[in-house]
């Protein structure tokens, strides 16, 4: 979301002068719908920036209308509780957010519509409550006689009370964007898994993304109620979460301001024709589809090439030196007698590896044998049905990818996965932060970035990682595994699991990528479990071999003794490119 | 004893007609993958077509075709020109299926007005069944259903469909390279879906209230039906429309109406969350 | 005698981007072509040309006489196209069993009998989603696929990447068994113990042209990685 510094001081002059030069009454309109526009900037963060599409944002913004209005309602004459009740109009939304978002990512791994309707059915069972709570909500007529904020006439002055709460929410959506946070949420829409794997707890990232939109649509639901002094369930209903949407989309989901022009654009536009021309609804309908097919960033997404060309300050980047984590022993990671069944399969039989000494290690076996499987029943990606695993001693079967990683395990999957509109200096970046970063820094706003030692050596052996600003995307496949490769080593884990490395890479690519391997594995006291099928790789590579078989190790020990087997020789025969 | 078989008896006929409303959703959101929120528009559609036909005098057995080629044939336009380049998109479909759905009432309280409209019942008047007196139609409908039902889950056990129209959707390049016309496919798929869905509405037409809004209350229930069922499977269908039918029935009849739909909702958001694949995992 | 395949001037690629400049190579019936070269120089470009998901900037494909440049990928198929992609092989939330049966007719599996005698874990896995084998098995899986297809003319595009060195042998056993029944086939590959094992003739492609043919000979090896070298 980069808007060129420009343009925000000039929208928000623009608003300044609408009560002069258009009267108050207009003034009041556009109040209105600045408050839905700060609704829709909460649901553009949610969408355009992590991924997540709530359908049903009224529900916070409704709650945060009845909390206002009936806490103005009850404390009008007594400012010592009035506001900290306001402030639970904004606190409460965020907290009830926050609390779905955590139930429901925690158990979705994946996406699809689910989050969307249960916010949808959410918003409609508060609803149908509103409606039949009459002692709690005053029922189908709502809350009525809510007095004005204090100080505040909601014909006038409450304006700039609203125009204030917009530069507050901008203010915090900029915030955020321009923060490590707001690239950690970006990361999140573009590759979930390779940022579990990096120690980041993706429910938490999307719940807290989710509360920060509910919170805004609190604190815009209290104005309303301040503003319309009339709070009736309404302000719940499918229809008006259905508005919000068709406001961001067509204003720019992926925009900071995009949506509350869309909010005010289309919104007053809708209001002052809806009873005049008849067609205005149908041609709404068209324009929203028209949007979402042909131009999804919206009209913001329209204007902002046009903006870019505006001169924009350059940023100095700070280079901060990262120590490296101390190395002790290495704990000792064991799997023991580990079973993995999926329906009536049996994908690991009683699998049981340790893994000792510091080293580079292969998984070497035949198709089918269990060795991806393993990684991902370590990762957690995979029930474990019977047997455990453990870590230094400690039982860490079952655990979530990202707590896994964080213990200082980390892993590179077969296909490069990577973030492909983030640019190859981000990916470094948020590889560098997993290995710990303050909640201050996450927040932080100058421009700095992490170094450690393993990144000079990386860029030293890859040139290709200097160029810092070239969109990972467009990087070539060979590229793109040593990327992943480096965001697996880079906070210098304990062990690294590789899935096949040299996957789709050339000769060279794959002499170079094995080199990288020795040198940093060996320099920085990193173990290594590879799998890998090619013996001329396995023969550069491994101290140590461990051979599986239908879900079991068959043999282990170094390459000479494994040819030599006579169980692995009546299974398994080598073969090189 | 009378009132333990009417109960029954209203069970049985909410849940048949549960499965029919899904089915059209169950097509295109199950084996397509679309979340198609216009879904409750060709239901709407299909009520609306068998008003118009009584509105022209023909009687309500001619709706039902004419409801089936309406919808099936806004289905296929709207496949062709908006869902079509969106597969990829799962969320963009979501948003441009919704804008349709606007567009459709709007289109509707356009041609018909927002004032409730109503079909006369074909048959009317009730028949005796094990002792007690029940709608004619209902029962009609019942058997009907239980007919259709049955043919339809033979059909979809012997036929490659389902399997292509999966396929097609996982991975499209493969689905063309083993010779699936995959355009076409997709197209016939949705536009079924879209038509059993008018025939539906056409069905019903006759028991429920018939207004330009009467759709999204169809989509929500057809939505839930497939999450508590699970998708891509003729037996989830089933089982969905079981479980969402018998809490539906026994909380309308122990709290009432309103009450009755908030359970609803409750247990459907308690699967989406606990078990969001389904009770019955055909995909 | 018609080739099965014939490719003349072809000349494909992305955008205005021309990653292949006027190849031409034919296959003829029973007759086995392996494609080689090293990484990115164009040899998917050319699978996914000749399958149709790619269409032609130059030149014309044909297929058993017919010309098919302009005709669609499932088409082909129905002309006698069997092709193996590279990547994403399967369908990997249907089982094994729908995968090798939902281009077909019936539900009838004897066609497999031969693959699944060299292939059991296929067999064993018949009622698995495609999704849960190991990378590996599904390459083997799309290969019984093809294989079994019934074309007369299979494409494969690096069919032992990820396949375990003992499948590898069994595969080399069925490709010619088929070459031998009459079968045309082209296979791009990157392994050359394959190449060495099954080819008829070899082409190497380098930055999108052909600068090397040959037949098979006995230092064929040698003469192919002198080519890669260069």
């Amino acid at each position: 979301m980069r808007v060129a510094d420009l343009s925000l001081p000039l929208l928000l002059a623009a608003l300044v002068a609408v009560p002069f030069v258009f009267g108050n009454f207009t003034a009041y309109q556009v109040g209105l719908f600045l408050l839905y526009g700060i609704v829709a900037q909460g649901i553009a963060l949610c969408w355009g920036r992590v991924g997540i599409l709530p359908l049903g944002q009224a529900l916070f913004f409704g709650l945060g209308a009845y909390l206002g209005g009936g806490a103005l309602i009850r404390f009008e004459h007594s400012p010592i509780l009035l506001y900290p009740a306001l402030l639970g109009a904004v606190l409460v939304p965020a907290a009830v957010a926050g609390a779905i978002g955590l139930l429901v990512f925690r158990r979705n791994v994946g996406s699809g519509p689910y989050f969307s309707l249960i916010t949808l059915a959410l918003s409609m069972l508060a609803y149908q409550i509103a409606l039949g709570a009459d002692w709690l909500t005053g029922g189908y007529m709502g809350l009525n006689g809510i007095p004005p904020l204090p100080g505040t006439d909601p014909w006038s002055t409450l304006y700039w009370v609203i125009l204030g709460a917009l530069v507050l929410s901008t203010g915090v959506l900029l915030w955020i964007t321009r923060s490590p946070l707001g690239q950690l949420l970006h990361a999140v829409s573009q590759n979930e898994d390779r940022l579990s794997f990096l120690g980041f707890d993706i429910a938490r990232l999307k719940a807290l993304a989710f509360a920060v939109s509910a919170a805004l649509a609190g604190m815009a639901g209290a104005l309303y109620a301040a503003q319309q002094g009339i709070v009736t369930p309404q302000v719940l209903a499918y229809v008006l979460s259905g508005e919000l949407l068709i406001w961001t989309a067509v204003g720019g989901r992926a925009s900071l301001i995009g949506p509350v022009a869309g909010a005010v654009l289309i919104g007053m536009l809708t209001s002052n024709l809806r009873d005049t021309f008849q067609y205005w609804e149908i041609l709404l309908a068209l324009l929203f589809l028209a949007i979402v097919l042909f131009a999804p960033t919206g009209l913001a997404g329209l204007v902002a090439p046009l903006l870019k060309r505006l001169p924009k300050r350059a940023h100095a980047v700070r280079d901060v030196e990262r120590p490296l984590p101390d190395r002790g022993d290495p704990p000792t990671l064991s799997f023991e007698e580990v079973r993995v069944t999926i329906g009536s399969v049996r994908i690991l039989q009683g699998l049981s590896l340790e893994l000792k000494k510091r080293g580079l290690h292969c998984l070497i076996g035949p198709n089918g044998a269990g060795k991806t499987s393993a990684f991902n029943a370590l990762m957690g990606r995979l029930p474990v049905s019977g047997g455990r695993i453990t870590w230094g001693g400690r039982d860490i079967t079952g655990l979530p990818a990202h707590k896994v990683a964080r213990l200082g395990i980390g892993r590179k999957l077969q296909v490069p996965a990577i973030f492909h509109d983030m640019t190859v200096g981000a990916h470094l970046d948020i590889a560098l932060w997993s290995g710990g970063i303050s909640g201050w820094e996450l927040l932080g706003q100058g421009a700095f970035r992490y170094r450690n030692e393993i990144l000079g050596v990386l860029k030293e052996m890859f040139p290709f990682l200097n160029d810092e600003d070239k969109r990972a995307g467009d990087l070539s496949l060979g590229h793109r595994q040593v990327l992943e490769f480096a965001l697996a080593v880079i906070a210098r884990p304990e062990v690294v699991l590789l899935d096949e490395p040299c996957a789709g890479l050339s000769t060279q690519e794959t002499a170079d990528l094995i080199a990288a391997m020795r040198k940093i594995a060996g320099r920085f006291d990193i173990s290594a479990l590879i799998i890998e099928h090619d013996f001329s790789v396995v023969e550069e590579l491994s101290d140590h071999i461990f051979v599986l078989h239908q879900g079991q190790t068959l043999s282990e020990g170094t390459l000479e003794a494994i040819r030599a087997d006579h169980k692995v020789q009546a299974v398994y025969t080598g073969g090189t490119k | 004893m009378d009132a333990s078989l009417f109960f029954l008896l209203n069970m049985g006929y909410g849940v048949l007609t549960l499965a029919l409303v899904a089915l059209g959703l169950a097509v295109i959101f199950g084996l397509l993958g679309v979340m198609n929120m216009a879904h409750g528009e060709f239901i709407a559609m299909g009520a609306y077509s068998a008003y118009a036909a009584q509105s022209a005098g023909l009687p309500l057995f001619v709706s039902l075709p004419a409801a089936a080629v309406v919808t099936g044939a806004v289905g296929w336009l709207i496949e062709a020109t908006v869902v079509r380049h969106l597969y990829e998109r799962p969320f963009d479909t979501l948003l441009a299926t919704w804008g349709i759905s606007i567009l459709l009432r709007e289109g509707i309280k356009l041609l018909f007005g927002v004032d409730y409209k109503s079909v006369v019942e074909p048959v009317s008047g009730s028949t005796g069944v094990l002792g007690i007196d029940y709608p004619t139609y209902r029962i009609a409908v019942m058997a009907a259903l239980l007919v259709c039902f049955f043919l339809l889950f033979l059909w979809y056990r012997k036929s490659h469909a389902s399997a292509r129209v999966r396929a097609m959707i996982a991975n499209p390049e493969l689905a063309a390279i083993v010779g699936i016309n995959t355009e076409r496919l997709a197209s016939l798929a949705f536009a079924i879906g879209a038509a059993s869905a008018g025939i539906a509405g056409a069905m019903l037409a006759p028991l429920v209230q018939i207004e330009p809004y009467m759709g999204i209350n169809y989509l929500l229930q057809s939505f839930f039906v497939l999450v508590v069922g699970g998708l891509g499977s003729f037996q989830g269908l089933f089982i969905g429309s079981g479980v969402i039918g018998g809490v539906a029935s026994t909380a309308s009849a122990a709290l009432g109406g309103s009450g009755g739909y908030v359970t609803l909702l409750l247990v459907s958001i308690l699967f989406l969350w606990l078990k969001p694949e389904g009770l019955y995992a055909g995909r | 005698m018609r080739p099965r395949l014939s490719v003349a001037g072809l000349t494909a690629g992305y955008g205005d981007l021309a990653v292949l400049r006027d190849l031409s190579f034919d296959v003829a019936e029973g007759e086995i072509l392996c494609i080689t070269g090293r990484n990115g120089v164009g040899k998917t470009t050319l699978m996914r040309a000749v399958s149709g998901a790619l269409p032609l900037l130059a030149g014309h494909i044909t297929l058993n006489g017919q010309d098919v440049t302009a005709l669609a990928t499932n088409k082909r198929q129905k002309l006698g196209l069997s092709y193996g992609p590279q990547e994403n092989v399967s369908f990997a939330p249907l089982t094994v069993r729908e995968n090798l049966t939902l281009h077909l007719d019936g539900h009838d599996l004897s066609r497999y009998e031969r693959l699944f005698r060299a292939f059991p874990r296929i067999e064993e896995r018949l009622e698995q989603k495609a999704g849960s084998l190991s990378g590996g098995e599904r390459k083997i899986l799309s290969f019984c696929r093809v294989m079994a297809e019934g074309g007369s003319l299979v494409a494969l595009d690096e069919p032992t990447e990820g396949v375990a060195p003992e499948n590898i042998a069994l595969m080399v056993d069925a490709i010619r068994a088929i070459a031998a029944e009459g079968t045309a086939l082209a296979i791009v590959e990157q392994n050359l113990t394959l190449v060495e094992a099954v080819a008829d003739k070899v082409i190497v492609i380098d930055h999108g042209e052909i600068v090397f043919r040959c037949m098979a000979m006995p230092n064929l090896r040698q003469e192919i990685e002198a080519q890669l070298r260069v």
